[in-house]
């Protein structure tokens, strides 16, 4: 028979079993990374080469690096060019999707099919449309306006990723909405309406206020995403990151710095650094900011 | 232990075991000494092979453990996309093959790291079996030795569309065969299509470099040279053809599939291809291949631009005399050539290209452009240095890039390409 004593030790050991998988995996697949890579910052390590203690080395040239600066640019342009974007548009979206009318699962679904289609599958779709002799520029050439380089002129390739990122993020965010939509009670709008309230008014005071919280959530969401953008810049842009590398974002710097042969395993740590550090200070702002507002 | 103690040294262990990756890697490596009785488990890698070549490498396997028996070749094969990063990811890992198809720009690294085997040192017995040129090319400059067996060469033609020739009134039977002659014609087709068929559709690269007749490297190959006179004068000329649309405007994002599939659908007037390219054509673009004109590649060197292949020994191999006779059997000239007559490509063992396979015409493109280009590879070069990493080429890209677009100058560009090639030798 066990032991008080035995009782409370089994007792105090099994919640660990449960969650030693978990601790396990990430241990292995995000904590040691992590410190990995946060080492190794600190050192002029090669894929093949074993590095050497640099200091403060990595980060000082990349201070002097053009491309870094490019990809800090891009990558904050992402921010503002997409996170607005994919607060308001979803929720106008959930808005129009909400009502029970017949066939309304139908266009569920149609905004929710680009979420789970393969990235790689929708950036080859939009490099085909947007190409210079795709489907949109023969559209524009018929309708007189003449073709355009969406895939050739550095702001237009990443305006273009910033629509395919919002054209697919669009249907995710939506889901959220509906979530929240679902949780707004119907005597608020009811209320508003015998006050004479029309949907605008509605919706800027019952509806927003309502789902504020989850556009915070939203916002955070997406300004991570947003500023750690790899995919649809390296489909449409292709390895080089647009013409000159001006498109290029701070992950595909990373990517493309410290992968390969000869890759600066130290140097791509130390931008990946800069990431995590830009990203948690994000975060940081959005929930501070929601923090005031609440206040 | 106290709580706090525990999670400080769980913290200080996190700490210290990526550190232990900055150390010398272990050696734990196999014998450098082939001489030994062939035996024995190998891992042999090719680089996107399996999917048309199966039936070939299965023989070839199946002849070497019959020809030793007492070994066993397993095979595996890796898509194109991402090869170096497989590679390198089996490199840090420690679990690269025993027998590996590199190219000379990916020994290079991996020798610099201690991963393979020298083969004038193992294998030099087999040194005269190869033309000297495909055995030196995967030497490494600042290290003594060759790091690979030289596997198959490969050059292409010129392929141009005599119907877009036709039509920006060019002679289609006589396509360019110098750069002031590729230029003009240029010019001429993107003003008579009104900008809309560009002639070319790639950014000039590192080997064009090398055509041009630009000194790519010092005597010494320890610097880039490329930012000379020359080289300015071929950036130079290739703004114009980006300024009168004769070069492709998505050519600075272009890679050599994009500009395969612009050709493909005549939006681009000529491309640099291979034979293995008019069998794509006769499948997938029929009224192409009606149209299809082949020349020679654009050089005023007199050297036309070659790629080797090799097959490389990795160092800490358990069985060594088994993968270098395994390496050298694939590379031998009598599998070479049962390969080449397979595919589009060319043995590197010394006599083969005199082969009448290689020199008999029978009337066919085909055999035209093989022909052709074997006949080319008896004095062609590969221009691109086994040091010119990714890195370096990306940095080439963008500088050309922006010279293009008019951002900096044709001189400007090349010397900030420079300097980023020389910053990236000098770090190793």
């Amino acid at each position: 028979m066990a032991t008080p004593v035995r009782i409370r030790r089994q007792l105090s050991v099994s919640p660990w079993l449960f969650a030693a998988p978990g601790l396990l995996v990430t241990g292995a697949f995000v904590l040691y990374p992590f410190v990995s890579t946060l080492v190794n910052s600190f050192t002029d390590r090669r894929t093949l080469l074993p590095g050497h203690f640099v200091g403060l080395a990595n980060f000082r040239e990349l201070l002097h690096d053009d491309m870094f600066w490019t990809g800090l640019r891009n990558s904050t342009l992402y921010i503002l060019g997409v996170v607005p974007a994919l607060v308001v548009l979803p929720l106008l979206l959930a808005l129009l999707v909400q009502k029970n009318i017949p066939g309304i699962t139908f266009f569920r679904s149609a905004f929710y099919t680009p979420v789970v289609a393969s990235i790689v599958v929708v950036g080859l779709i939009w490099v085909w449309l947007l190409d210079e002799r795709g489907l949109v520029n023969s559209l524009l050439e018929t309708a007189g306006i003449g073709r355009t380089g969406f895939l050739s002129d550095q702001w237009l390739l990443l305006l273009s990723a910033m629509a395919v990122t919002v054209w697919k993020g669009l249907g995710y965010y939506m889901i959220i909405y509906l979530a929240a939509l679902a949780n707004v009670p119907r005597e608020l709008h009811e209320a508003a309406a015998v006050d004479g309230a029309g949907p605008v008014r509605r919706f800027l005071s019952v509806t927003v206020p309502a789902v504020r919280s989850t556009m915070v959530l939203v916002a955070a969401l997406s300004s991570v995403a947003a500023f750690k953008v790899f995919s649809e810049v390296y489909l449409m842009a292709g390895p080089t990151g647009g013409p000159a590398g001006e498109d290029t974002t701070l992950v595909m710097l990373v990517q493309r710095t410290g992968t390969g042969l000869t890759g600066r395993v130290g140097y791509a740590s130390a931008l990946s650094v800069v990431v995590f550090v830009v990203t948690v200070a994000l975060m940081l702002l959005v929930l501070r900011a929601d923090r005031r507002d609440e206040s | 232990m106290p709580k706090p103690r525990r999670a400080l040294a769980a913290a200080v262990v996190a700490l210290v075991l990526p550190l232990s990756a900055c150390g010398s890697g272990g050696d734990g490596g196999g014998s450098t000494d082939a001489s030994g009785k062939v035996e024995g488990d190998i891992t042999f890698q090719t680089w996107n092979l399996r999917a048309n070549f199966k039936p070939y490498f299965d023989g070839l396997i199946a002849d070497f453990e019959k020809k030793y028996p007492g070994t066993r070749v397993k095979w595996v094969d890796q898509p194109a996309e991402g090869y170096p990063d497989k590679l390198s990811a089996d490199a840090g890992g420690g679990t690269l093959p025993d027998v590996v198809n590199v190219s000379p720009d990916l020994v290079a690294p991996l020798a610099k790291a201690g991963l393979v085997l020298d083969l004038d040192k193992a294998a030099g017995k087999y040194r005269s079996e190869y033309l000297d040129g495909a055995w030196a090319s995967h030497q490494v400059p600042g290290m003594s030795g060759t790091y690979a067996f030289p596997w198959y060469l490969n050059t292409g033609p010129l392929f141009y569309n005599k119907a877009l020739f036709t039509k920006a009134g060019l002679n289609p039977g006589r396509p360019p065969k110098t750069y002031d002659e590729l230029f003009a014609d240029a010019l001429q087709m993107a003003k008579k299509s009104g900008g809309q068929v560009a002639t070319l559709a790639n950014v000039p690269t590192f080997e064009d470099f090398g055509r041009y007749g630009v000194t790519l490297m010092n005597r010494q190959g320890t610097a880039f040279a490329f930012n000379d006179t020359k080289g300015v004068e071929l950036l130079t000329r290739y703004k114009e053809l980006y300024d009168a649309k004769a070069l492709d405007p998505q050519a600075l994002t272009a890679t050599p599939e994009s500009s395969g599939k612009k050709f493909l659908t005549g939006a681009v007037a000529m491309n640099p291809g291979s034979a293995l390219d008019l069998d794509n054509f006769k499948k997938n673009a029929p009224s192409l291949y009606r149209n299809i004109g082949i020349t020679d590649q654009i050089t005023s060197t007199g050297h036309v631009n070659m790629y080797v292949m090799g097959v490389m020994v990795n160092s800490r191999t358990k069985h060594t005399p088994a993968a270098v006779a395994f390496a050298h059997f694939v590379t031998d000239a009598q599998n070479q050539m049962s390969f080449a007559k397979k595919v589009a490509i060319f043995p590197s063992t010394a006599g083969s290209l005199n082969d009448p396979y290689f020199t008999k015409e029978d009337g066919t493109d085909e055999t035209r452009v093989r022909i052709a280009a074997a006949k080319s590879l008896k004095n062609a070069v590969n221009y691109t240095p086994v040091l010119f990493s990714d890195q370096m080429k990306t940095a080439l890209r963008n500088e050309v890039a922006k010279a293009l677009q008019g951002k900096e100058s044709p001189k400007q560009a090349l010397d900030n390409a420079v300097n980023a090639a020389d910053r990236l030798l000098q770090q190793g």
